[in-house]
C-alpha cells in the first residue's frame, strides 16, 4: 500500500475536521478525493503530505510515518493551489532550491522548464509570472525528484486550458500512485479509476469513479 | 548541506528585497540619533555601551522573527514542511540567516555609534567579542522563539513579551561583559561570557525538544 490512513481524527480547537477516517491507496492506483467545500479533503491531503499533524490515528505513506521518517517525503510530490514558490527567486532558482532539499538531480531542471513552457523565462522572478505560469512551475517543482506518488490538491486552480491539458497528459502518463482532490466530477472520472467522496469530515463513498455522479449529487444536496 | 541551502536562499531573497536590512538599519540609525540628542554629552561615556546593546536588541527583535513570518505569510512554510528535511535543519538554516543579518547590522551600526558617542574603551577586541557573543545568543533565542509563537494569532505582539524575560540572562551578562571590557577589568570576563554560551547551548537544547511540535501545522 502506498497510502494508509487509519482512524485519523483532526480537531481544530472544538471543530472536528476529520471524524476518524480510514482508507488505503494501493501502489499505482489513481484515486480522486471528492467533496463539497469544508468536507475535509484539504485537511486529509495536508495530513498525508506531512504538513498538518493528525490529532489521533495512523498515517503511513510508502509504509512510513511522514512526521517521523522525513526521508519518505522523497517518495511523493505535492501540488496544491498554494504554489510553495518563492516570489523573489527566479523560476530556475526555485527549482534549484527544491532540488537541493530533495537531493534530486539538478540536470533535470532545464528539461522540466521546457516541458512546462517556462524555459525562456527561467531567469525571471516568479513574482512577475501569471497565476497559470506559477501553477505550471509548481507542478514542475513537485516532479523535480521524480516522485512515485503524486498528491494533488485542487491543482488545476489558476491553470488555463493549455495548462490543464498539460497537467492531465502528465497524470495520464504518470507511472505511479495519484491522489487527487477536486470538485470537478469530469476531472475525477477522466483521471482516476477510484473515487472517495467526503462529507463533513467522513468518507461517505468509496468505489469506482464511474459510479460517482448520483452519489455526489446526493452528497451535495 | 540543507541547513546552508535554506540560509543561502534566505540571504539571496533578502539581498534582493532588502526589506529587513533597510528596516533594521533605519531603526538603528533613528534610535541612535535620538539617543545622541536627548542624552547630555557628559553622560555619553557612561551610557554608550548599554545604549548600543539596547539598540541592537530592539533592532534584532524587529528583524529576526521575520525569517519565519515571511515563510508563513508567503505560504512557503508548507513547501519546507513537505520537503524531506529534519525540521531542526530549518531552524538552524533560519538561525544562520539571522546571524548573517546580525553581523551586517552590527558592522554598520557599531562604527556609527562610536562616532556619535565616542566612548573610551580600554579593551576594544574584548568589547566587540562580548557584543557579538551577546548578539549570537540573542539570535539563537529569538529564532527559536519565533517558531514557537507561529501558531498564535497575536504572534507579533507576543514576541517582545516572551522574548525579553527569556533572554534576560543574556542581556545582563552581555552588559556585564561590555562594562568589564570598557573599564579594562577583564580578569572576570570569562564568567559572563560562559553564562552567555551556556544559555545559548541550553536554548538550542530546548529548540531540539520543542521545534518539531511547533513546526508542523
Amino acid at each position: 500500500m502506498d497510502i494508509v490512513l487509519r482512524n485519523v481524527v483532526k480537531r481544530f480547537g472544538r471543530f472536528v475536521a476529520l471524524h476518524g477516517i480510514s482508507f488505503e491507496v494501493r501502489k499505482k492506483e489513481k484515486v480522486a478525493l471528492l467533496g463539497p467545500n469544508g468536507a475535509g479533503k484539504t485537511t486529509t491531503v495536508r495530513i498525508i503530505s506531512g504538513i498538518t499533524k493528525p490529532t489521533s490515528g495512523e498515517v503511513k505513506v510508502a509504509g512510513k510515518d511522514p512526521f517521523k521518517e522525513y526521508e519518505v517525503k522523497k517518495m511523493f510530490g505535492v501540488v496544491s493551489h498554494h504554489t510553495f514558490l518563492y516570489e523573489e527567486l527566479t523560476a530556475y532558482e526555485n527549482l534549484e532550491f527544491y532540488a537541493k532539499l530533495y537531493e534530486a538531480d539538478e540536470s533535470r531542471i532545464p528539461e522540466l522548464l521546457k516541458e512546462f513552457g517556462l524555459y525562456e523565462r527561467r531567469h525571471e522572478l516568479v513574482r512577475n509570472f501569471s497565476r497559470g505560469m506559477k501553477q505550471r512551475l509548481a507542478i514542475a517543482r513537485a516532479l523535480i525528484h521524480s516522485p512515485k506518488i503524486l498528491i494533488l490538491d485542487e491543482a488545476t486552480t489558476g491553470l488555463d486550458v493549455f495548462g490543464k491539458k498539460e497537467l492531465f497528459t502528465i497524470l495520464e502518463n504518470f507511472d505511479g500512485t495519484i491522489l487527487l482532490t477536486t470538485h470537478d466530477l469530469e476531472e475525477a472520472e477522466k483521471t482516476c479509476e477510484r473515487a472517495l467522496i467526503m462529507s463533513s469530515g467522513r468518507i461517505v463513498f468509496d468505489g469506482s469513479s464511474e459510479d460517482i455522479e448520483s452519489v455526489y449529487k446526493e452528497v451535495l444536496s | 548541506m540543507k541547513v546552508v541551502e535554506i540560509a543561502k536562499k534566505d540571504i539571496k531573497v533578502e539581498l534582493r528585497t532588502k526589506n529587513s536590512i533597510y528596516f533594521m538599519l533605519l531603526f538603528a540609525l533613528i534610535s541612535s540619533a535620538m539617543f545622541s540628542v536627548s542624552i547630555p554629552v557628559e553622560a555619553y561615556d557612561v551610557v554608550a555601551s548599554p545604549l548600543l546593546w539596547i539598540v541592537l536588541l530592539f533592532v534584532g527583535m524587529l528583524g529576526y522573527s521575520r525569517a519565519f513570518l515571511r515563510e508563513l505569510e508567503a505560504g512557503t512554510l508548507d513547501g519546507l514542511r513537505i520537503s524531506p528535511i529534519n525540521p531542526i535543519s530549518v531552524l538552524f538554516g533560519k538561525t544562520l540567516y539571522n546571524l548573517f543579518l546580525m553581523l551586517l547590522v552590527e558592522a554598520m551600526i557599531v562604527p556609527i555609534f562610536f562616532v556619535l558617542f565616542q566612548p573610551k574603551i580600554e579593551n576594544t577586541p574584548l568589547f566587540l567579542l562580548s557584543l557579538t557573543a551577546g548578539n549570537v545568543a540573542f539570535v539563537i533565542v529569538s529564532s527559536s522563539l519565533s517558531v514557537l509563537i507561529l501558531k498564535s494569532k497575536t504572534r507579533e505582539l507576543l514576541m517582545p513579551i516572551l522574548l525579553f524575560p527569556v533572554v534576560f540572562p543574556v542581556i545582563s551578562s552581555t552588559l556585564a561583559a561590555l562594562n568589564m571590557a570598557k573599564m579594562g577589568t577583564v580578569d572576570d570576563i570569562l564568567s559572563p561570557l560562559a553564562l552567555i554560551l551556556s544559555f545559548s547551548v541550553a536554548m538550542v537544547g530546548v529548540a531540539f525538544l520543542t521545534f518539531e511540535h511547533a513546526f508542523f501545522d
